[in-house]
């Protein structure tokens, strides 16, 4: 503790706080001569910077900045640390204070300990497993309906997660964003990854599809009997690319590799109907019936 | 269904239901298959049924919805057993007289008969059709004879026969061997010999084993995978039961393309039946031996045909290939040991074991063994799958099956193996069909896709569509993939849109060349060989493209015109009405114009005129 002497300036300094302001100013005073004594709260220093990424506004590393100054204030020799110590309170007048500090319990020799972090591993205390608390997804009781009976079926499968994105985009004719977000906590398979399989797969759809779903043959045989023209057709006529949907949703166009109709090329598919040697002129009225 | 207890009960069931089989019961067989569904055959099915009610004669009659018969051009097809009238187009109309001559008098119907192109004679009985005549169909043979929703049609014929002999009397090595003595290469485009895939397996380490059916047909123009799950899925299954007792493997997946909604009801079924009588499951007729099969299905993505890829997607990954080795029998699915093959593959397997494998090395050319099932198709007349011996010459599958080309038009040139295939052009039409021999010229075997073009197919559009498809499947892991193919794309587009420049084609080999060595997976490796190959027999109509920026078949939309022949248009006013940008402009009776700057080369036009008045040039 601070000696008191009266009415003497006393050559110590305290510093409060050991974040990234209190180190560097203990560096600092420590380089100009000073006995620094750092205080900190919590068992470490380091404070805030130590958990950022990048600090503005030059996007720096963080940890590039903070731990060269960290391994410097624990070596120097006229810098003590005192963590894990609160102040209980103030006296005296500049040049000369009095602090009262409480040092909480360590339970560990500190001159012994090297910091290699082998206890807290080994802590029987915050090891024990609680359920770790599921994100909790907002939907709608239709969806969950919808969705529930499918993770029933499926969950704890090997490989189930195509077979899962299969069925929600048949049940829902989409993959809705909230019942991806569902899945994936249910699942415990990160969002990222269930979008990079959803994105990857041409039937699988993020956005809304339409009712009917013309699936046009661009195979090769199809390609050579003038399937590009049917699609042409289809997409002026309603003005749409592939792969969308019309605004009263009635129809979405998809473009597939191959139905494997090939002997009666130009072929094309509404929703499980094939539909075989389908000319530009004859293709209308085909749709026609689908409302 | 009862489970089979053990292989003497299966021996009795199948003496039982070999012995109901009776020649001489008629039957009418209605081709099920997904392309004769397109055009109503199950629409007939009704028909016939009141048909024979009416007549009382119900119950001596059959009624038999079959697999594909391969014939799809000419579908929907019914033929009447035991005599073996073949009626090819069959409508609602003609239900009435089919029942009436042919199936209660026996006697053909001169009209509905199939006429011969080549010769134009009428052919009355389905042996004799020509397209069917030069075939060898030992895969598909039975797709025309049993219901694939029946499992005991399936035993009737022979079927689960290979199997009960397997798990009785072989050893895993002793049937590995004799698929190796077979000389069974691969049936989906890699051509590696099955025997020793097998064994590589088997001999693998790893505790629990598994193999795949690969049902990923993603080569567009191909569909002889879906023929055969669809008209004969136990065939594939007792395939995969005798691979599964060879590798001692314990699951078996099946990965079926998701475009193919049919092929994958009826393995459902099928699957369904066959652990109903206990083939799949544990203890497998009273043996020690245990297997079972799951289905899988694909989501469009061509890249999972290729066999890392098809593992990932199963396991629920991206389906991004991965490096070999290690191959998937060293480390596969779930880091086991995994032997995949393809459909056609496992369908050949019992009938090895049936016939023997000196039967089955009999047949074919010293390096390709047995027979191959190719969809012929295009610009031919009598498009459907054929199932050829190895080594048969090109032409013969041509002209002798396919009967020739349309129209009087001349034939220019095949394409074999889908993207990853090749042009053969007409010069070579008398080279034997087999592995090394396509390769050699330029092409692969593939899966076993064949498209026909002819003189109006343009070999600078048809590369620009294979690139534009492989563009399009890339998985984009490989830089040389992804970007090669868009910048051979860009240029062909250049060269289509006449803006092609001298050296284009010499760039196009030598990225073509670059992109080959450096792509990780099949697509990569493959993707350049519809452009290679087609420069190598089609210089002269680059050439046209880039110096003379004309398309000599008249395709390419940039460099051709549409044009109505004054002579020629009668002006009834068709192609005024079908103009849907209005482009075309004429009274009635006089001839018609096409302003060329309106004009968007549809071609509706064209299709439409009755009398050939519009002219593309």
């Amino acid at each position: 503790m601070i000696k008191k002497t009266k009415k003497t300036k006393s050559g110590f300094v305290l510093v409060i706080g050991g974040g990234i302001a209190g180190i560097q100013s203990s560096l600092d005073l420590a380089e100009s001569g000073f006995k620094v004594h750092l205080l900190e709260e919590t068992p470490a220093i380091g404070g805030t910077m130590a958990q950022l990424d990048k600090t503005f506004p030059t996007n720096d590393c963080a940890m590039c900045v903070i731990s060269p100054k960290l391994v410097g204030a624990g070596r120097h020799l006229n810098i003590e640390l005192t963590t894990n110590s609160e102040i209980m309170g103030v006296s005296g007048e500049a040049g000369n204070f009095t602090v009262k500090i409480k040092k909480k319990p360590r339970y560990i020799d500190a001159d012994k300990c090297t910091g290699c972090g082998a206890c807290t591993l080994n802590c029987p205390v915050i090891n024990v497993i609680y359920p770790v608390e599921k994100p909790y997804v907002k939907l709608s009781i239709e969806d969950m309906r919808k969705v529930r009976p499918i993770l029933d079926e499926y969950q704890g499968k090997k490989g189930n997660l195509m077979p899962i994105l299969q069925q929600v985009n048949q049940v829902f004719n989409y993959l809705p964003p909230d019942v991806l977000r569902y899945v994936s906590v249910e699942l415990g398979i990160g969002l990222s990854e269930i979008y990079n399989i959803a994105s990857f797969y041409n039937s699988f759809s993020l956005t809304p599809r339409g009712r009917h779903i013309i699936k046009i043959c661009m195979g090769t045989t199809c390609y050579v009997k003038g399937g590009e023209r049917l699609f042409n057709k289809v997409s002026d006529e309603f003005g749409i690319e592939n792969g969308e949907t019309t605004e009263d949703r009635r129809f979405t166009i998809e473009s597939v590799a191959c139905l494997g109709c090939c002997g009666l090329a130009p072929a094309i598919m509404v929703d499980d109907e094939v539909y075989g040697k389908v000319k530009v002129s004859s293709i209308m009225k085909i749709l026609e019936k689908y409302k | 269904m009862v489970k089979i207890p053990d292989i003497k009960a299966f021996e009795k069931l199948r003496k039982k239901l070999e012995g109901e089989k009776d020649l001489n019961r008629k039957s009418i067989c209605v081709c099920g298959g997904s392309a004769c569904i397109a055009t109503g055959s199950l629409g007939l099915i009704d028909l016939f049924e009141k048909e024979l009610k009416k007549h009382g004669i119900d119950d001596e009659v059959d009624i038999l919805v079959t697999g594909c018969h391969g014939f799809c051009e000419k579908g929907p097809l019914v033929v009447i057993r035991p005599e073996g009238i073949f009626y090819p187009l069959v409508k609602k109309e003609n239900v009435p007289d089919i029942v009436t001559e042919s199936v209660i008098e026996g006697k053909a119907i001169e009209a509905l008969l199939y006429t011969d192109p080549m010769t134009d004679k009428k052919i009355v009985y389905e042996h004799d059709v020509p397209f069917y005549k030069k075939q060898k169909r030992l895969v598909l043979g039975n797709n025309g004879l049993i219901d694939p929703m029946v499992i005991t049609d399936y035993i009737r014929v022979g079927g689960y026969k290979a199997f009960a002999s397997v798990v009785d009397s072989m050893t895993p090595d002793k049937v590995i061997e004799m698929v190796i003595d077979s000389g069974l290469k691969g049936r989906g485009g890699g051509g590696f010999p099955t025997g020793v895939k097998w064994k590589l397996c088997k001999n693998a380490k790893g505790k629990t084993k598994n193999i795949v059916c690969n049902a990923d047909e993603g080569d567009p123009g191909a569909y002889m995978d879906r023929s055969i799950l669809e008209g004969n899925p136990h065939s594939v299954i007792e395939g995969m039961l005798i691979g599964g007792f060879a590798i001692t493997a314990s699951t078996g997946y099946i990965y079926v393309r998701t475009e193919y909604p049919l092929a994958i009801h009826r393995l459902k079924q099928a699957i369904k039946q066959a652990k109903g009588l206990g083939f799949i499951g544990k203890n497998i007729l009273g043996t020690k031996f245990s297997f079972d099969i799951e289905i899988r299905e694909g989501s469009g993505a061509f890249v999972c045909g290729e066999e890392t890829s098809l593992m990932h997607s199963i396991e629920g990954l991206s389906p991004e290939p991965s490096q070999r080795p290690p191959f998937p029998t060293e480390s596969g699915l779930w880091g086991n040991p995994t032997n995949i093959n393809n459909v056609e593959t496992w369908a050949v397997i019992p009938l090895i074991v049936n016939k023997g494998s000196k039967y089955f090395s009999s047949i074919g050319t010293e390096n390709s063994k047995g027979t191959k099932i190719f969809s012929l198709v295009g610009k031919i007349n009598n498009s459907g799958l054929v199932e050829v011996p190895m080594g048969i010459s090109m032409g013969e599958i041509i002209n002798g099956i396919g009967g020739g080309i349309p129209d009087g038009k001349a034939f220019k040139a095949v394409q074999t193996g889908g993207p990853s295939g090749g042009c053969i052009p007409a010069a070579l039409m008398d080279i034997p069909v087999d592995y090394e021999k396509l390769a050699e010229v330029g092409s692969i075997m593939g899966s076993g896709g064949m498209v026909v073009m002819d003189e109006d197919t343009c070999v600078v559009d048809i590369a620009k569509y294979f690139l534009s498809f492989t563009n399009d499947e890339s998985c984009g892991k490989c830089t040389s993939c992804r970007d090669g193919s868009k910048m051979m794309l860009n240029i062909l587009t250049r060269i289509s849109e006449g803006h092609g420049k001298p050296e284009d084609i010499d760039l196009l080999l030598e990225l073509g060349e670059a992109i080959k060595d450096a792509s990780q997976c099949g697509l990569g490796q493959t993707l350049p060989n519809p452009v290679l190959s087609t420069i190598r027999y089609f210089r002269e109509e680059y050439n046209a493209h880039i110096v003379d920026k004309r398309c000599p078949a008249h395709v390419c939309k940039e460099l051709v015109n549409y044009s109505i022949d004054p002579e020629a248009c009668i002006g009834c006013g068709v192609c005024l009405k079908n103009c849907s940008v209005g482009a075309i402009t004429g009274k009635i009776k006089e001839a018609h114009l096409i302003d060329p700057d309106k004009c968007t080369k549809c071609g509706v036009c064209r299709e439409v005129c009755k009398f050939n008045a519009v002219i593309v040039e």
